[in-house]
């Protein structure tokens, strides 16, 4: 870790303090939890006058029962989220993923919001400035060319968010806001794949909250494939929610991150929606996920690899929820 | 009645310096408070290139900039080895990886050195750079070094007996190829630096994070071209080695050039980023093996061809290429062993020593290709190595004198402890058992420095205030070894621990030691403690037998309490003799040595310097597995180790350094992988470089074996590299029985498996599909 850069901190209160600094400093960034924040800065990626602390925004830190659901606060440590009683009882499929993240000092302090719109990953840009000046930069930082797909005409940085893929099969809506208003979106639109521009925000908004309905009798997990136990981004991770009704599959979601510059909500499960969870439904689930997932070589680890073991979790999973308990 | 006496020796005390460390007082090099500037060092982006101007005109103008220093300023090559010292601490003429230092400022702060750094403008002529030991050895192939022929650092060709015969009077004879990743250390402090130049006195101190404060010490002065009394070395607490800092390393040369440059003091802390980038790990290693084995499994000969790819400049490379074949002896008895081992010079960081340096892929190989023809011929594993057990006292074919031998032991525990014979084959699918044999050196028995001192000497203090200072130069870096020599003259002098103090390494205060590798310490500087210890038993006993008229061979000493022996009463207290033996003369120094005899420098043969020793250690060990097939994790349940170190002086500190040997065995096995893109390294984090967590870490059953070495301090030997080149075979025959296949690259990372897996799935398909075909 290299020298942090000299900045601004500004502690806004409301929308429109974040507003006032953001016109006040065009490259300031927010900064929640900062656990991916500050190691790029540290890493030269980026060197904002101002940071603009969201934590004090109201309603940032709450985990608050709706009529329809559950609303989270962007600010909501993944500790909290990890070990919520509310989180557990209806979405523990979410403290699941959001307990995966790094590591216990990291969860402490970063937010759910801040994994959200964690910055894209790729081996080629999470480097020192040295290195990264050694290597002409890239596409997504300061160079022209994508060294991962060099003929290409896009950064194929990878999403490694753990919480977005089950937020996604939980249907999560986003709340987004600027100065003038709020917003509610689905969380699937919030992303892009592209991996130098991943969120789908304007230019002055942010992220404030999601919020999760509850459905009785869906089963969701998380599942990650990474070298280590902890400390890791995941390779590539899987969500996947289904109910079951009379030993057939009743909805079915399947969401991944890792694979791709954006969360992936898997296109063509509801092909398999009334029939059984067998061996042949399986099949049909690593095809789905080997076909619409594009690992590329962001990490250490060979692409192949992360397409291959992303389906096999993907199967584990579904399987695992098909016959548990929860799903009858 | 004699007072009941608590042994110092055997005993399980915490490392003496443990408390400092855990609850954070420690002082490591970054830590020792200073005015001092910042030092930074601006570094190659080009893998090989010719360096045709490094302009620093900009950066010195700077303000703020005290200095700035080039590859002109110190034109004098190091380097470990007297015979081959070919790097520069900052480059000349030539950049030869990624990452080398081309030059260094010195600056009031961070923010004015990192834009001193960015001003400096490096013009070059690129050449063609080789990230491969092959690349670098083709026809053609640009040289990295003058007077060198094939980018060929050196090639080593070796044999004992009779090799052909041997593999003619085997029965099975196979031959196999196995390669493995270069891996790092990943101590877990980063390298740092202070040094302090005293102008008007023209002095140099420097604090470093060294194994090796000596060899710091000889190549700074040899490189500011300074008188080594002028110059002092200090190594204040260490956060490990494992063989990063066994050689004097560029960016603590460069302090101390900046620091001279700067006439005052240059604190230079390398990032994590340049700690990996000064490297000096394990080589990649490409082996191909061929052993010959009888169908009792009695070995006939064994032939090993290694190839290193070194990295751009020698240190150690000489020394790792050697040890890779000479300890295919000393462990089995083989009638005939050939050997042939090529060091290469590539465009990636050095390479160096680490953690049973030189012998770990070798052994790998050897394990599991002996495991394979056990299965091939229907042997059991632990069969086929006792069956070829040495009978010591022996001397093998390359030199080695081998007088203590816990191997048979060894076998014996972990066979039984791991219930091998019972559960062996009948596991559930998935799980696996695999075991391997190790061994490793007690310290080099010839030292690098031909001078004519002894190999290690130690100094006791007794004065006034009644307490005793142990002054040694040896480096503790966390391995413990300060704790040991406490025991030792504990145990010798019959006195406390707490009477005890050491002061170890600070070049003004503490006699010379050659540092802390090849597992050195505790075998030689032990025993030299020893000695000072008895000649300081000396003079206190000659005292209290003047107070109690009689003879000193008549006293003893047990429990702080000196008496005649047989004799009744309570005795004179340590003080009381203490203050008797003041009384002579004043405060006592005495000084302790230790060489290792001529007949156990090694063979005659050329490099038959390097494997040779007292006493090898041994080790055995058992690794059960479970393998996910469908993510191709291995996970590691549980090791059984045992581990032949002689007297385990001790053994909580012996279970300690065990335990971390097989850790950083399955490190290396199961994860561990350096990766360059263009030279660049990808690993160069914590992040990026997947050293295991405390997840990942499975429980280690440790049993200590001790099989008494006659030359031993008190019967020790080695107890801290040994255990570790066991686990890559053991690991990999475990995960042949979990999934029926026998890998051969290192690391077994989880996509490897799965594309194994894959390819024997074709493979059977293609077969089947064959055979419905004819």
């Amino acid at each position: 870790m290299s020298l942090l850069p000299s900045f601004e901190l500004i502690r806004a209160a409301s929308l429109a303090e974040v507003a006032a600094a953001r016109r006040l400093h065009a490259d300031c960034r927010l900064l929640a939890g900062g656990t991916d924040l500050i190691a790029n800065l540290r890493h030269g990626l980026g060197g904002p006058a101002a940071l603009v602390d969201i934590t004090g925004l109201p309603g940032m830190q709450e985990i608050a029962a709706e009529p329809a659901g559950i609303r989270i606060g962007a600010g909501v440590t993944l500790s909290r989220l990890a070990d919520d009683p509310l989180i557990r009882r209806h979405f523990p499929a979410l403290a699941e993923a959001a307990a995966t993240v790094a590591g216990p000092t990291h969860r402490a302090s970063a937010t759910l919001g801040g994994n959200l719109c964690l910055d894209t990953r790729c081996v080629f840009y999470n480097q020192s400035d040295w290195w990264r000046q050694s290597n002409d930069f890239c596409l997504k930082y300061r160079g022209t060319v994508c060294h991962v797909a060099p003929t290409g005409n896009r950064c194929h940085a990878a999403y490694s968010g753990d919480t977005a893929p089950v937020l996604l099969v939980l249907g999560a809506q986003a709340e987004l806001g600027d100065a003038d208003g709020t917003r509610r979106i689905a969380l699937n639109e919030l992303f892009r794949e592209d991996g130098a521009a991943h969120l789908a925000l304007g230019a002055e908004e942010m992220l404030l909250s999601v919020r999760l309905p509850i459905e009785p009798r869906l089963a969701a997990g998380y599942e990650k494939a990474r070298l280590r136990g902890a400390i890791d981004f995941p390779l590539a991770g899987v969500a996947v929610s289904l109910r079951r009704r009379d030993g057939a599959l009743d909805g079915l979601r399947i969401a991944l991150t890792g694979t791709n510059s954006r969360p992936l909500l898997l296109s063509g499960c509801e092909a398999l929606i009334g029939g059984p969870c067998d061996a042949e439904a399986l099949r049909q689930i690593s095809k789905l996920v080997q076909k619409q997932v594009s690992p590329m070589r962001t990490t250490i680890v060979p692409a192949h690899y992360r397409r291959r073991v992303a389906a096999a979790l993907a199967c584990r999973l579904a399987a695992r929820l098909f016959s548990s308990p929860a799903t009858a | 009645m004699t007072a009941l006496r608590e042994a110092a020796v055997g005993r399980r005390l915490p490392l003496i310096d443990g408390i400092e460390k855990v609850s954070g007082r420690a002082a490591y090099t970054a830590d020792l408070p200073a005015r001092a500037l910042v030092g930074r060092i601006l570094r190659s982006p080009y893998a090989h290139a010719e360096l045709l101007e490094v302009d620093v005109a900009a950066a010195r103008s700077l303000p703020g900039v005290v200095a700035v220093i080039t590859g002109a300023d110190c034109d004098k090559p190091f380097g470990v080895l007297p015979i081959s010292m070919n790097e520069y601490p900052l480059a000349r003429e030539r950049v030869r990886y990624c990452g080398e230092p081309v030059a260094a400022v010195a600056a009031l702060d961070d923010e004015t050195a990192a834009r001193a750094l960015a001003l400096i403008r490096l013009r070059v002529r690129e050449l063609p750079a080789y990230f491969s030991a092959e690349a670098a050895r083709a026809p053609g192939a640009v040289l990295l070094h003058d007077n060198n022929s094939g980018n060929v650092l050196r090639e080593v060709h070796d044999e004992f007996g009779d090799v052909a015969a041997g593999f003619a009077a085997a029965d099975l004879v196979r031959e196999a190829r196995y390669r493995c990743a270069e891996v790092a250390h990943g101590q877990m402090e980063p390298h740092a630096a202070l040094a302090e130049y005293d102008g008007e006195r023209q002095r140099l101190t420097l604090y470093s994070v060294t194994q090796v404060p000596y060899y710091l010490h000889l190549m700074l002065a040899r490189c500011l071209g300074l008188e080594e009394s002028q110059i002092r070395v200090v190594k204040p607490f260490v956060g490990g080695g494992f063989g990063a800092r066994v050689e004097p390393l560029n960016f603590e040369i460069v302090a101390a050039l900046l620091a001279r440059a700067a006439c005052g003091t240059v604190r230079l802390n390398l990032t994590r980023e340049e700690t990996f980038l000064t490297h000096r790990g394990r080589p990649e290693t490409d082996i191909r093996i061929k052993l010959g084995m009888t169908r009792q499994g009695r070995l006939t000969a064994a032939s090993c061809d290694v190839v290193q790819r070194g990295g751009a400049y020698a240190g150690y490379g000489i020394v790792t290429i050697l040890y890779a074949g000479s300890l295919l002896h000393g462990i089995y008895d083989i009638p005939a062993v050939k050997y042939d081992g090529c060091r290469v010079y590539t465009n990636t960081p050095p390479c160096g020593a680490m953690r049973g340096h030189g012998s770990v892929d070798a052994r790998y190989a050897f394990e599991c290709l002996l495991d394979t023809m056990a299965a091939e011929l229907g042997l059991d594993p632990f069969a086929v190595r006792r069956a070829n057990l040495l009978a010591v006292p022996t001397q093998t074919a390359n030199g080695i004198i081998v007088n203590s031998y816990g191997l048979p032991e060894c076998l014996d525990r972990v066979e039984s402890a791991s219930g091998w014979q019972a559960r062996k084959g009948r596991l559930p699918p998935g799980r696996g058992l695999g075991m391997a044999c190790s061994h490793y050196v007690s310290g080099a028995g010839k030292p690098i420095h031909r001078t004519g001192e002894p190999h290690a000497v130690v100094e006791l203090r007794l004065d006034f205030d009644g307490g005793i200072t142990i002054l040694t130069g040896a480096a503790d870096i966390g391995q413990g070894s300060s704790t040991i020599l406490v025991q030792a003259v504990a145990e010798i002098l019959g006195v406390d621990i707490g009477r005890l103090r050491v002061v170890a390494t600070d070049s003004a205060v503490t006699p010379k030691d050659n540092g802390s590798y090849s597992s050195r310490v505790t075998f030689m500087v032990g025993n030299a403690a020893i000695d000072a210890a008895r000649q300081l038993r000396d003079i206190l006993f000659a005292a209290a037998a003047r107070r109690f008229e009689t003879r000193p061979d008549w006293i003893e000493c047990i429990g702080e309490r000196f008496r005649v022996r047989g004799a009744e009463g309570s005795g004179l207290a340590f003080r009381e003799v203490a203050a008797a033996a003041l009384a002579q003369g004043g405060s006592i120094t005495v000084k302790g040595t230790f060489t290792v005899p001529v007949e156990y420098q090694g063979g005659k043969h050329r490099g038959g310097a390097v494997g040779s020793t007292m006493a090898l250690s041994y080790a055995a060990q058992v690794v059960e597995v479970e393998v996910d097939a469908d993510t191709g994790m291995v996970r590691v349940e549980k090791v059984w180790v045992a581990h032949d170190c002689g007297r385990a002086i001790n053994p909580l500190a012996v279970e300690g350094q065990v335990q971390g040997s097989v850790w950083m065995g399955m490190a290396q096995a199961l994860g561990e992988e350096t990766r360059y893109e263009g030279g660049l390294p990808l690993h160069a984090s914590l992040l990026g470089y997947p050293i295991p967590t405390i997840v990942e870490s499975p429980p280690i059953e440790v049993h200590i074996v001790e099989c008494l070495d006659p030359n031993g301090p008190f019967g020790a030997k080695e107890a801290s590299e040994g255990s570790l080149a066991g686990f890559l075979p053991a690991v990999t025959n475990a995960v042949a029985e979990a999934v029926g296949l026998r890998m051969t690259e290192l690391p077994i990372t989880p996509d490897r498996i799965l594309e194994a897996l894959a390819r024997r799935q074709r493979d059977s398909r293609i077969a089947a599909a064959r055979g419905a075909a004819s």
